[in-house]
């Protein structure tokens, strides 16, 4: 099996014209041939993909992902293998044999020893590797935990502790640190401990719902119906009832389990997975999957459900070719249940779904939650906003989407992703793909959103031709026009984002495209705000001065009330459009009330729009002078024929820099022999061996001329 | 009771017997008024009538033949005055302006200082002059300021305007002056009546009245309280023609901006204007200075919340602990002969029915009411207030020559004036209501905010009070003035504010002195002087922006005096008026 394993390309119905959302797989997939493998393991500590043979361990690393990466080969001894990790630093193989025994294989030095059960009795259920300060590995038994630290030295297992309860199976991910352990005759209840670097969390014991299907059945809760999702940096859990079909979600607290609310499924068989923090429910038999953003309060599906094409598999033992996968956090460990794994080939994102809503401050906020394509992400995000303000949407709406944004960035800063990200962006480019001057705004998301999917099922044997791309997939990647509401993004200049995921390129071709997606946050600073929202729409809302003067308004409310610094720009572009519009009103109380923050620019730029107006231009020569900005206030009073006050000025502010001459000249100008006389007389006095310049003599001839002709007048 | 309108006589009688009655009754006033009133002739009796002030406008285009001179008169005060007395003080105010434009064509004379008058000048529009005349009395309080009673007179006009357009453009309209006179007349004295100081004694209903006819009816004014303020040395730490702010922090600022922003994107692509006021304080305008001055006037005169709730206070605290000089102005009566009748209104038909001019006067005291919608209506301008069935007030802006309707919407102490071009609103009333209703939806939940915001950071009415300073500041660049609290004020002595009221009047001089010589260019000064009671009074002008101070424990030394100021520049004014 070569390629898609599933495609399709739908029209998102009744979410906005031409919305198309496309489902894809990423290709090439990764190609192995591994005689005798025992199947596939996935090893999310480490995100590693394993496939074990009888004496060998092929590993590939997921992140990143190459298709063409060779594998490590470990040695280990022959024998059955129930379940294999590797140990967080890798220096170790474990391999658990048996129900009583787990073999651990130093890599380095082949040396193997064998960790048994004390009593015949005991029975592991699994193991997992830990970052826990006091111990390496937690083996779970149906008796309890048994943490145990890795002695380097005697290259040995040393008890750490033990937890006693019942346990009937359990389920651990590596991304939330979370082990639940269920037991009980319906396997309801449940143990949880969160063993983080930070120490071990023991939650409270809780039980999960379970319709009943008549009076005296009770259902059991099977290890398969249990997700631990994390989402947002929250952990939930997700439990299927196929009884009442729903989902049940639980979030956990440190010191509480609180159930949040059901999902409805359509299917018996259901799959839950993340990506990019959007909580994916695979409804297996009927063929689709549902999306939904958990973060909002709205239990609503982001999208309309999005159809999937199941294509069974041969379990082959000697050849075996599948498409893999280059987000790791998305796949649920197969290692638990040997019979069955569920691998998730995606690469999912999801901008086109949300550009196809119409709530536009809803969509950002989804959009600013993004992590990967986090350029992407922001790309859109700053189209989407240009577009609004081109398109003169109303104030309160484009006020609350600004809020989102600005919101964001503070968080961002807060948290320190965005310049996480930032660092590595620096490259211009990065930040050159938003042409200026763009009139209307083209969004290619049809090329931005390759949405690859395969859901294959390894327990249903099927003969599966090898077959190449389909040809769907080259009509799926027709580029889409995003529309919000009915009016369409159309035409246009502005390219949102680099073009990637074609199918020719499974991960991001392009440099810039690799720089680009190691931004770890789309958050938008007030910097980007104004260079690419701003500035270029700055020609063409020149109709519409009143408008983007309350828009820019809007942008200085929500960076106040987060506390974030607006592009000094920002504040002359305001000027600049109360000037034009001849609101000298309004500018005035911009600037007393500091609405426009006092800055060398601003002072400059109510100089110019002074030209009109006379107050404006007073207001720009007091800030000079609050600024202290002594040499060019100076210059100012001289200029407008204040030279008497600019001399003053410097004297009182030690302003040496400015030639005598310029006084000297304006003194001059203004026909006032009394006038010139001072002035020469002040440099005389301050400035020593000025009475032998050529200003002085030049100056103190014309005094002289001037002198005598009011005499003979 | 300060006012009666008798627009509806007795059922019960016939309307000439109305007539009757009252011309008897005036008529009756009136012998006991002439009796008392002096014998002089010419300057010297001017006074008599009303010890105190008297106030004409005339028109220099009209009247300029023998017989005609009436003609020119288009406002006297006090009305009664005989013709004879009347003309002989315009015929020499006009004769003073003819002779002093032999030397000065550009701006003849300002001020005349007679022996025991003042008489101050004003061309309000080309040719038109107001001339207020105010008598020097031996009273000690009355001593004045010339440019402050320049600016009353300033006022009118400019608040005339605003409501009824420009006195020429009346005159045009109907070349008689009959409609201008209907309107001015009860203009001014609602005017002059919002300027009058009340005593707790007002409510009792006797003594003098006053007789004014126009819209076709009877107005007669009980002025019982009589004191009639005008601008005295104790207000020399005010501005009148300017306007007081609301000190705001950015983010309020922002909000602030982003209302106005709403408030004009909810009239649509209409283009409109708004104020807004915070108790009796201007916080955000988007109106030229001069249109924001009427305007704010107004508001605080009639609509805000303290103009609304207590007609006593119709000054407001601008005014409020001043005990101005003051002009009875009680036994000013209305001699309604008949040729006053028809000079100053029309009333040759029934004085309740035929109106030959239909007259708004938009000062009227207690006509402004919150309605239940949060909108000021008034009936003032016509339409019955009980079925809210009211015509929307309108107004006539300076910056765009336009007539505007005028919505007030009240919330709290939050005020805020929106203005919408007559010619943009086709269907009139309807289409403001439609307008109003928009305007809620859009902007109520951000006014609420804005008001909560604007509470929180305010101060009260000593807010900007600053402890040993006594101040006014001025900024002429933007017509806003800052000023100690009146109650504040009033604890100066009158020796301090005489020499204040002194020190303003030299500057006065000194700026029209500047502004002749070197138009266009700002004098920088700086004058300090010591009182008898050894008080600093200190003037600083610098850069168009004026600073009036009266230390009076600045201690022995000018160095301490100019220390303070110094101080309070520093801290209050970022620095403007530190001169080294």
């Amino acid at each position: 099996m070569a390629g898609k394993a599933s495609s399709s390309q739908t029209s998102v119905g009744g979410l906005g014209s031409g919305a198309v959302s496309h489902v894809f797989i990423h290709y090439p997939p990764l190609r192995c041939n591994i005689p005798g493998s025992r199947g596939f393991y996935y090893d999310d500590g480490n995100k590693l993909l394993i496939s074990p043979t009888s004496d060998q361990v092929f590993s590939w690393k997921t992140v990143p992902f190459s298709p063409n990466a060779a594998p490590n080969i470990d040695s280990i001894t022959e024998g059955p293998i129930c379940s294999i990790r590797f140990s967080l630093d890798e220096k170790l193989i474990a391999v658990q044999r048996s129900n009583t025994s787990i073999d651990f294989l130093h890599r380095e030095t082949g040396e193997v020893f064998t960790h048994r059960c004390k009593s015949e009795s005991e029975s592991i259920l699994g193991f997992f590797w830990t970052d826990c300060p006091s111990c390496d590995i937690v083996v779970v038994k149906i008796s309890g935990l048994d943490l145990f630290a890795y002695d380097h030295a005697s290259k040995s297992l040393a008890l750490v502790e033990t937890k006693k309860m019942n346990v009937s199976w359990y389920v651990y991910t590596h991304e939330s640190r979370l082990v639940l352990l269920a037991s009980g005759m319906q396997c309801k209840s449940f143990h949880g401990f969160q063993l983080s670097s930070a120490g071990i969390i023991r939650l409270p014991k809780f039980e999960m719902v379970m319709a009943k299907p008549e009076a005296n059945s009770k259902p059991v809760l099977a290890s398969e119906d249990v997700y631990i999702v994390t989402v947002y940096g929250r952990i939930y859990c997700l439990q299927v009832d196929r009884v009442a079909m729903v989902l049940h979600s639980y979030r956990f607290y440190r010191d509480a389990i609180i159930q949040q609310g059901s999902l409805p499924i359509y299917s018996s068989k259901v799959a839950v997975s993340v990506v990019d923090n959007v909580l994916l429910v695979h409804q297996v038999d009927a063929k689709v999957v549902i999306l939904y953003d958990i973060f909002s309060d709205s239990r609503a599906p982001i999208s309309a459900p999005l159809p999937v094409l199941l294509r069974g598999f041969s379990r082959s033992d000697s050849f075996t070719s599948r498409p893999s996968t280059k987000e790791s956090e998305s796949l649920q460990a197969s290692d638990s249940n040997d019979n069955e794994s569920i691998v998730y080939g995606d690469g999912w994102t999801f901008l086109a779904i949300s550009a196809s809503s119409s709530e536009i401050p809803s969509v950002l906020e989804f959009l600013q939650r993004r992590k990967l394509e986090a350029n992407k992400a922001k790309q859109l995000c700053l189209a989407i906003m240009q577009t609004m303000i081109l398109e003169c949407r109303p104030i309160t709406m484009v006020a609350k989407a600004m809020d989102v944004l600005v919101t964001s960035y503070a968080h961002s800063l807060k948290t320190g992703t965005y310049f996480k990200g930032i660092k590595t962006e620096r490259t211009p480019s990065s930040v050159s793909n938003v042409s200026g001057s763009g009139q209307v705004i083209d969004v290619n998301t049809g090329r931005t959103d390759g949405l690859g999917k395969s859901l294959q099922r390894e327990s249903a044997p099927r003969v599966n031709s090898v077959s190449a791309s389909d040809t769907e997939d080259s009509s799926s990647l027709e580029p889409s026009k995003i529309s919000s509401n009915d009016t369409q993004f159309d035409g246009g200049k502005v390219d949102i984002g680099a073009e990637s995921c074609t199918t020719g390129n499974p991960l991001n071709a392009s440099v810039s495209d690799q720089q680009e997606s190691q931004l770890t946050s789309p958050a938008i600073s007030p910097d980007e705000m104004y260079k690419f929202v701003f500035a270029p729409i700055e020609e063409e809302m020149i109709g519409e001065p009143s408008y983007l003067v309350a828009i820019i308004l809007e942008l200085f409310r929500s960076a106040n009330l987060e506390k974030v610094k607006v592009h000094p720009n920002l504040f002359v572009l305001t000027i600049q459009l109360l000037a034009r519009s001849e609101q000298y009103a309004e500018l005035g109380l911009f600037v007393i009330n500091k609405i426009i923050e006092p800055s060398k620019e601003v002072a400059l730029q109510l100089l110019e729009s002074g030209r009109q107006n006379f107050q404006i231009r007073k207001l720009g020569s007091d800030m000079m002078r609050q600024l202290s900005l002594h040499q060019d206030y100076v210059l100012l009073l001289v200029q407008d024929g204040y030279y008497l006050e600019a001399l003053r000025y410097a004297r009182k502010h030690k302003v040496t820099t400015i030639r005598p001459s310029l006084f000297l000249e304006a003194a001059f100008t203004s026909n006032d022999s009394q006038h010139l006389a001072a002035v020469l007389r002040f440099f005389s006095d301050f400035i020593p061996g000025f009475r032998s310049t050529s200003d002085f003599f030049t100056y103190y001839h014309i005094l002289n001329e001037m002198n005598s002709s009011s005499v003979v007048a | 009771m300060l006012e009666y309108s008798f627009s509806k006589p007795n059922s019960s009688r016939s309307p000439s017997l109305v007539t009757e009655d009252l011309r008897s009754f005036i008529s009756k006033i009136y012998t006991v008024y002439s009796t008392n009133s002096a014998s002089f002739m010419g300057l010297s009796s001017i006074g008599t009538a009303s010890d105190g002030m008297q106030l004409c406008i005339f028109d220099l285009r009209r009247g300029q033949h023998e017989g005609q001179e009436l003609d020119k008169i288009l406002y006297f005060f006090p009305a009664d005055l005989p013709f004879s007395t009347q003309l002989s003080v315009i015929g020499l105010s006009e004769g003073l302006i003819t002779f002093t434009r032999i030397f000065s064509p550009e701006a003849a004379c300002e001020v005349i200082e007679a022996e025991r008058h003042s008489h101050v000048f004003y061309e309000a529009e080309p040719d038109i002059w107001m001339v207020m005349i105010v008598e020097k009395s031996k009273d000690s309080e009355a001593i004045w300021r010339i440019d402050a009673l320049r600016e009353v007179l300033k006022e009118i006009h400019s608040l005339f305007v605003m409501f009824h357009g420009s006195i020429r453009a009346l005159l045009e309209r109907e070349p008689g002056g009959g409609l201008t006179r209907a309107h001015l007349y009860p203009f001014i004295m609602d005017y002059l009546r919002a300027c009058q100081k009340r005593s707790p004694l007002d409510k009792c209903c006797c003594g003098n009245a006053e007789v004014a006819v126009s819209d076709g009816l009877i107005w007669i004014y009980f002025l019982v309280g009589k004191k009639l303020q005008l601008p005295s040395f104790r207000d020399c730490l005010m501005e009148r023609r300017s306007v007081q702010m609301l000190t705001v922090g950015r983010e309020a600022a922002i909000e602030v901006q982003t209302l106005v922003r709403i408030l004009e994107s909810s009239a649509g692509n209409l283009p409109c204007f708004s104020l807004i006021l915070f108790q009796d304080l201007l916080v955000s305008t988007t109106l030229s200075p001069e249109d924001t001055i009427n305007l704010y006037k107004y508001a605080v005169l009639r609509l805000t919340p303290l103009a609304l709730s207590s007609g006593a206070k119709s000054w407001s605290y601008l005014r409020k602990g001043n005990s101005s000089s003051h002009v009875s102005i009680g036994s000013t009566l209305l001699s309604t002969g008949s040729v006053s009748e028809q000079f100053y209104g029309s009333h040759d038909a029934s004085p309740a029915g035929d109106n030959r001019y239909h007259v708004t006067r938009p000062l009227q005291h207690d006509k402004w009411f919150k309605g239940k919608d949060g909108f000021l209506i008034t009936d003032i301008w016509g339409g019955d207030i009980g079925s809210l069935n009211v015509t929307t007030p309108t107004v006539w802006l300076h910056q765009t020559e336009e007539r505007m309707y005028l919505c007030a919407y009240q919330y709290k102490s939050l005020t805020i004036i929106l203005l919408i071009p007559l010619s943009s609103i086709l269907n009139g009333d309807q289409g403001v209501s439609i307008l109003k209703q928009q305007l809620l939806e859009n902007a109520s939940l951000k006014i609420l905010k804005v008001e909560e915001k604007l509470s929180k950071g305010w101060g009260g009415e000593n807010a900007y009070h600053v402890s040993g300073y006594r101040y006014l500041l001025v900024d002429g660049n933007r017509d806003i003035s800052r000023a100690s609290p009146p109650t504040k004020v009033t604890t100066l002595s009158k020796e301090s504010l005489l020499a204040l009221n002194r020190l303003r009047e030299e500057v006065d001089a000194e700026k029209s002195r500047a502004k002749w010589d070197n138009p266009g260019r700002e004098k920088d000064l700086e004058v300090c002087i010591r009182a008898k009671n050894n008080a600093w009074a200190v003037a600083r002008i610098t850069g168009g922006k004026e600073l009036y101070m009266v230390l009076e424990k600045a201690n022995e030394t000018l160095l301490y005096a100019s220390d303070a100021v110094e101080k309070f520049s520093n801290r209050y004014c970022s620095g403007t008026f530190s001169l080294d």
